[in-house]
């Protein structure tokens, strides 16, 4: 068959597109959906750099790297964030640069745990330069994402959470295409033989370092982003609240439950999971919600390592 | 009394706990292969375990020790089994499910003793010596002997007895060991049970020595995970000399800079160490 079957993707994006305007009322719902496609974006970036083999435990470092560095710009010099979301991002894909030397000799076990340790770097430092960040505190107070003109309708995506949603679904969009062209590309298979046998894919001419850092800094600025847009969507950012450990592994859950070698598989783990811990389990325990991201990992690493993606029905061709 | 005395004594205290916290973590991660993640966790499960016999029990002290050991005894002997059974790449697929573990365990315990910061407050008497102007907790002097003592003992277990041949064949070389007749599975489980026991020895001291809350588990992890790298697979005696440099280090750069650059110490020298040895330990390459 020439054609890919995209139909069961397409009525996934169709009901994400269609169920806000059945239900407009629903406000926390489309709160937590909106907050569902905001992490399925930083899944769908930690899921670039896991193609490579890699796992991260740090992309939390480029989350609070985005979202403070976007903060700052926004706090000191008063730029819009439409200005301060894209260039803070940047700072994230700084500190990959440095990732990218410092850990090119590192593999498997070894590069999760310097990662690891990675975020507690700029978390410290972000926590103790009191004058410039106002340390623990965090910086409050800034600029909600602003209202926007299309075609004489206005939108005001930093409180219709509508607007919102909308704005946090193009962009997880966006990045599934990102991850689509990753995947099924000449380069996909470059980062796949890579991950598969490194020594073969440098045999085969693939510089393994190069092609691997690139899928870092991509990776990287798409936290950043990811970082940088939660941060004026709630309009205050915290060291421990966007350096949180737990940032960098909830993109590990969604990609591994889902599935980290399909395209959808990041998206359907955060759909699935993010929804039921906010929605279901949140209510009935307020305090031990996050044991369902533990129990989850383990039984998916001992019961479908695939990801439940590898249950869905594949188009031919797909890796 | 030379200024510096207090912070070398109280960094030894402090690097002969952190010795203590990492030697369960090395003898699992350099027996059956397992980066046990959650292993920050488990010794906070034992310190709360400590904590609550004795605010509710009024449990002395001494008790604690080999109540909390034989508890998590309990618990990481089931973790072997299931372990075991995981499939490849072992390595960082057992990254991945302590990892969960580390998580789940995190949330039972905010769930259970919310996140309130809690600590065992004990009246340990100051220890003098005599001749000298300089005096000590006894609880720092316990930890000391304590850490000396149980190294020792790892130490002779590994060295002096048929076992600990038949652990240190399987810490060099699992197939050879095999070969040789050794069920390293078997030593895996051994392996368990004496990490086990040390984590729960651990907990108590935890407890007495810096704050319980849920989240405090990374840092122990990361301590543990330094210190076992720094000193390189079944080199229990390099343990301690790793736990009292980290200790020393920190006293140091708490006195010089404050308290709230300590966490970022373990972090810096980790990602030192593995810098300058990319392969984490002196031994085979694994994924």
């Amino acid at each position: 068959m020439r054609f890919p079957k995209p139909l069961p993707a397409a009525a996934g994006v169709l009901l994400l597109v269609l169920w806000p305007l059945i239900f407009p009322d629903a406000a926390h719902i489309q709160q937590v959906l909106g907050i569902t496609c905001l992490y399925a974006t930083l899944a769908l970036a930690w899921n670039l750099y896991a193609l490579t083999g890699a796992i991260s435990l740090g992309h939390a470092a480029f989350f609070g790297l985005g979202a403070y560095a976007s903060a700052l710009l926004n706090h000191y010099y008063h730029w819009s964030p439409l200005l301060t979301i894209p260039l803070g991002a940047l700072a994230a894909v700084v500190f990959a640069v440095f990732w990218a030397m410092g850990f090119r000799r590192l593999r498997g076990v070894y590069l999760g745990l310097a990662s690891l340790a990675a975020l507690e770097i700029p978390k410290t430092i972000v926590d103790n330069w009191d004058r410039f960040t106002y340390g623990s505190m965090g910086i409050m107070g800034l600029d909600r994402l602003p209202s926007a003109t299309l075609g004489g309708l206005q939108v005001d995506l930093g409180m219709d959470l509508q607007a919102q949603y909308y704005l946090l679904l193009g962009i997880m969009l966006l990045a599934v295409l990102l991850n689509l062209k990753s995947i099924r590309s000449r380069w996909g298979w470059t980062l796949r033989a890579i991950r598969e046998n490194e020594t073969a894919a440098a045999a085969l001419g693939i510089a393994s370092n190069r092609e691997r850092a690139k899928a870092l800094l991509l990776s990287s600025y798409l936290a950043g982003l990811a970082g940088a847009l939660y941060a004026h969507i709630l309009g205050l950012v915290e060291p421990g609240l966007v350096f949180n450990l737990h940032l960098s592994v909830l993109p590990l859950v969604f990609c591994i439950f889902g599935g980290s070698t399909k395209v959808w598989g990041p998206v359907l783990g955060a759909f699935i999971l993010y929804p039921l811990e906010q929605l279901c389990l949140l209510p009935l325990f307020p305090m031990g919600h996050s044991a369902v991201y533990g129990l989850v990992i383990i039984l998916t690493i001992f019961f479908f390592p695939q990801g439940i993606a590898a249950w869905l029905p594949r188009a031919p061709k797909s890796a | 009394m030379w200024v510096g005395t207090p912070i070398i004594f109280s960094g030894l205290a402090l690097g002969s706990f952190y010795a203590l916290m990492a030697l369960g973590f090395s003898l699992i991660l350099s027996v059956a292969r397992v980066f046990n993640l959650a292993h920050g966790e488990m010794i906070l499960l034992s310190g709360y375990l400590a904590f609550v016999l004795w605010q509710f029990f009024q449990a002395p002290f001494f008790w604690l020790l080999p109540i909390c050991s034989l508890a998590l005894l309990a618990l990481t002997l089931p973790l072997h089994y299931l372990l075991r059974r995981l499939p490849e790449p072992y390595g960082l697929n057992s990254l991945m499910v302590t990892l969960g573990l580390a998580l789940l365990l995190q949330s039972l315990l905010l769930a259970w003793f919310s996140a309130d910061y809690r600590l065992m407050r004990l009246d340990w008497p100051a220890v003098a010596i005599p001749g000298l102007d300089f005096s000590f907790l006894s609880f720092q002097g316990l930890l000391i002997i304590l850490a000396l003592a149980v190294t020792a003992g790892v130490h002779l277990v590994l060295q002096r007895t048929f076992l600990g041949k038949a652990l240190r064949a399987t810490i060099q070389d699992r197939e050879a060991a095999q070969v040789a007749g050794i069920n390293v599975n078997q030593m895996g489980l051994v392996a368990f049970g004496l990490g086990g026991l040390l984590i729960g020895l651990a907990g108590p001291l935890f407890a007495q020595n810096m704050y319980l809350y849920p989240a405090a588990g990374t840092e122990a992890t990361m301590i543990a995970i330094v210190v076992t790298i720094f000193a390189g697979l079944g080199r229990t005696r390099n343990i301690l000399l790793g736990g009292w440099l980290l200790g020393l280090t920190q006293s140091v750069a708490v006195f010089t800079m404050g308290s709230k650059w300590r966490e970022l110490v373990s972090a810096a020298l980790l990602l030192l160490l593995l810098y300058f040895r990319p392969e984490g330990l002196s031994l085979k390459k694994e994924r």
